[in-house]
């Protein structure tokens, strides 16, 4: 791994772990998402805190991380009903950004 | 290469990676992307700069993809054990590239490809100096940033930057969403000095007619809904002059689903951020849900502008056995009408 390609993770970590910092957890995003059937996990909420438990103690391999990632379309709807009534957390572009994180770490790695 | 990803990224989505880097498409099609316009005459440099894009041209061999995907999975082969698709589709004895072939009549058996055709009329029609790069075309790369190839996505917009350049474009009309997006809203970030100014076909028909006050008329009488396609209403924030367009439409009925699942609140097809590659079960469920919230309206058409959300709701008919409902692009009615 070259240094640069660390400091370009390391920058990306913080980015997304800043982000996720803004959700104040209310939850109702879970109701917007087309992929939500029961567990939080398959919502925009879940996806968010699993990211966040991931990238700061090391919870879960990355293939679960990728498998709850990746089951998301991306459509926004939750991005729309946090930006109008509740507090603005960017939600889609973060999981696509841990999507980047995942891709970078996986290169670097080599 | 794609061994670094494994157990990281859906197999899935790094055959469409590679397709793009390798093949500049995101099938892996060996297929001349410029076919559909050969008797168009369209100039290669104007005013405007018509993008095509992948998806239209290239989506009837996604219906052959999602099935060899499915196939494997019943198979019990596990896609993500797998390398890539494309070695499974070796094993299937699915070729892609020979698929191409087979399919080289362009227009006839093909429901999307002639919507490029109809937004080209209707363009035209409303006086816009149209032209387009045949050829030359660039992907725009859009499913390598969904997908997380962040790098490989900078590096292909800066590539494409420097041959919009080198051919002089200037002003960009797509008419897929998710490429539009792509120019419009996320290479100004990403590349140096980025200055074409890029419009979505929708938008230029809803100010021209506007302009000119035109008022279409189509000849059958006609009761339709629309389903908003998220990269369209979402995020490109285009929920008004759709709907524009069609109040403008004589002949045409238009009865909206319920309001929290239109316009800027309106539910995905399924076919968002590449899921249908690596969750096709899901992607299929959200398909049948859709189509149940839009037949519930009581239209027989439905409207839609993003090929993507037409493969999904055709899927997602078939899945509800309702061969009777019709999908069909805004810009096919337009042209109609106008």
């Amino acid at each position: 791994m070259s240094k640069n390609d660390n400091n370009d993770l390391k920058e990306l970590e913080k980015e997304i772990l800043s982000g996720i910092q803004s959700c104040i957890k209310c939850r109702e995003c879970l109701h917007m998402c087309p992929t939500y059937e029961g567990w939080a996990t398959q919502g925009p909420y879940g996806r968010l805190m699993a990211i966040n438990l991931h990238l700061k103690y090391g919870l879960g391999s990355e293939e679960e991380l990728s498998n709850l990632l990746f089951a998301c379309s991306t459509c926004r709807r939750c991005l729309e009903r946090c930006k109008r009534l509740s507090s603005g957390t960017s939600v889609t572009d973060l999981i696509i950004k841990a999507r980047q994180y995942l891709a970078k770490r996986a290169k670097a790695r080599g | 290469m794609t061994k670094v990803y494994e157990g990281v990224i859906p197999a899935g989505h790094v055959y469409i990676r590679d397709s793009v880097m390798e093949k500049g498409n995101i099938f892996g099609a060996k297929v001349a992307k410029s076919a559909w316009a050969k008797d168009l005459n369209l100039p290669r440099k104007a005013e405007y700069i018509f993008f095509a894009g992948c998806g239209y041209q290239l989506m009837r061999y996604a219906g052959g993809m999602m099935g060899a995907i499915k196939a494997a999975e019943k198979m019990g082969m596990g896609m993500d054990k797998m390398i890539g698709v494309s070695k499974a589709f070796g094993k299937l004895g699915i070729d892609v590239a020979g698929m191409a072939g087979k399919f080289s009549a362009v227009g006839k058996e093909d429901p999307y490809t002639r919507y490029l055709t109809n937004a080209v009329s209707t363009l035209r029609k409303l006086g816009v100096d149209l032209g387009y790069l045949y050829e030359d075309e660039p992907c725009c790369g859009s499913p390598l940033y969904y997908s997380g190839f962040i790098d490989d996505y900078i590096e292909n917009a800066r590539r494409n930057y420097e041959r919009f350049r080198s051919l002089e474009v200037k002003k960009i009309i797509g008419l897929i969403p998710a490429c539009t997006g792509s120019l419009k809203n996320l290479y100004p970030k990403l590349v140096d000095g980025y200055d074409l100014e890029v419009k979505h076909f929708i938008e230029v028909v809803a100010e021209r007619l506007r302009q000119q006050n035109i008022k279409p008329k189509l000849k059958e009488k006609t009761v339709a809904t629309y389903h908003d396609p998220c990269q369209l209403s979402r995020y490109l924030c285009l929920v008004k002059e759709p709907r524009e367009i069609m109040s403008r439409i004589e002949g045409l009925e238009l009865r909206e689903p319920e309001p929290m699942q239109r316009g800027e609140w309106s539910t995905c097809c399924g076919g968002g951020g590449g899921m249908e590659v690596c969750f096709p079960e899901l992607s299929d469920r959200l398909a049948g849900k859709r189509i149940e919230e839009l037949l519930a309206t009581g239209a027989n058409t439905i409207i839609t502008s993003c090929p993507a959300c037409e493969m999904q709701l055709l899927k997602g008919l078939q899945r509800e056995k309702k061969t009777d409902i019709k999908v069909v692009d805004l810009a096919e009615i337009v042209d109609q009408a106008l």
